[in-house]
């Protein structure tokens, strides 16, 4: 659990689809307990 | 097909996108484009077993970034534009069956943090005039989609609700020492104390003085902020801790998961200056009046624009501040 002061850390992954649209993934360190 | 029409008669945009005709409609839960893609299962929009939260250009979008210029030229009268600009569908969780209201504080915390990120990203964008983060829920408001979703749109203009909200501002700004509108609004709710939903340490929900739609809440930040990119982090979960508690008073309300549109407003990204004038905030329209009767947009309130409101916000607001103070 993250101090409530501060914001999350968390990860972003942006990758292509089959289409070409994009996707992005954000992943949060604080979800992960 | 991405397409705008000017109408100026009403002095607006008009966007037609023929595309999403063919969206997805309600598929079964087990068919869900939004869930997670399941090993040896159909292939969804996210190609991952387990997601938090996931970000992605709609398939049918209402605007487009690319859009060529339109075959239909319009006139000197009625215009014609590219529908440029840029739509995003916002996965909250990978759990179907999820709501905001049932999400923990954290996620609707972790939300906001991808709400602003995507302010930022796509207020970057030179086709971008405001980012507009809204979530349709319910078959009662049309959503198409049950898994927990919502949508940002990213319009090539300020669109006409903001824009007149702006003016007002504006203009009550110029006339009253540069004062906020929104902040002095606040202020009244808070002094006359017979609307107010629920406050935390930055922010408050209320039911305005003048609500169109009988549980109408308006979620403000205290602090003058144009928008979710410059609130501090405190400021960002307390927004959450307000939104959970709004969220399960309404969910509380008649005994089920109570659809609505939640839109938020904040400053355009056109390069103006809005300190002062855009506050940041959200606006939630829930359509139910009771638990089986749905306030319409019917004759006056879409022909003539004057919204008829059946109960007065200060009673909806005794009944859902009871509700929130009881979970």
């Amino acid at each position: 659990m993250n101090d409530l002061q501060e914001k999350p850390e968390v990860k972003k992954e942006r990758e292509a689809k089959d289409d070409g649209r994009y996707i992005i993934f954000y992943t949060f360190e604080d979800e992960k307990d | 097909m991405n397409q705008l029409r000017w109408d100026p008669t009403l002095r607006e945009w008009v966007a037609y996108a023929t595309h999403r005709q063919d969206r997805t409609f309600l598929p079964p839960a087990e068919y869900c484009p939004l869930c997670p893609t399941r090993p040896g299962g159909f292939p969804t929009e996210v190609p991952r077993e387990h997601y938090d939260i996931v970000v992605f250009e709609n398939r049918f979008p209402s605007f487009t970034p690319n859009a060529p210029e339109p075959d239909e030229g319009g006139s000197v009268l009625t215009p014609t534009a590219p529908g440029r600009g840029i739509c995003e569908v916002v996965l909250y969780s990978d759990d179907h069956a999820a709501t905001l209201a049932t999400m923990s504080e954290r996620r609707i915390g972790n939300l906001i943090e991808v709400w602003a990120d995507r302010y930022e990203e796509l207020g970057a964008s030179e086709e971008v005039d405001y980012v507009f983060i809204f979530e349709n829920k319910g078959e009662a408001i049309g959503v198409t989609l049950h898994h927990p979703h919502g949508q940002i749109y990213g319009y090539p203009f300020i669109p006409p609700r903001p824009a007149k909200e702006l003016e007002a501002a504006r203009e009550y700004r110029s006339q009253n020492e540069n004062r906020c509108l929104h902040c002095d609004l606040l202020s009244q709710e808070h002094e006359d104390a017979r609307r107010i939903l629920t406050k935390g340490e930055h922010f408050t929900a209320f039911i305005p003085f003048y609500a169109h739609f009988p549980f109408e809440a308006h979620v403000y930040s205290r602090r003058c902020a144009p928008s979710l990119a410059d609130l501090e982090a405190a400021e960002r979960r307390d927004l959450a801790s307000v939104l959970k508690r709004l969220l399960g008073g309404y969910d509380s309300l008649f005994g089920f998961s109570l659809p609505y549109m939640m839109v938020m407003h904040q400053a355009p990204t056109d390069d103006e200056n809005y300190h002062g004038i855009a506050h940041f905030h959200i606006e939630f329209y829930p359509p139910n009046r009771t638990a089986d009767k749905l306030k319409y947009l019917a004759g006056s309130e879409t022909g003539a624009g004057a919204y008829i409101m059946d109960v007065l916000p200060e009673r909806s607001a005794e009944t859902l501040r009871g509700k929130i103070e009881s979970q």
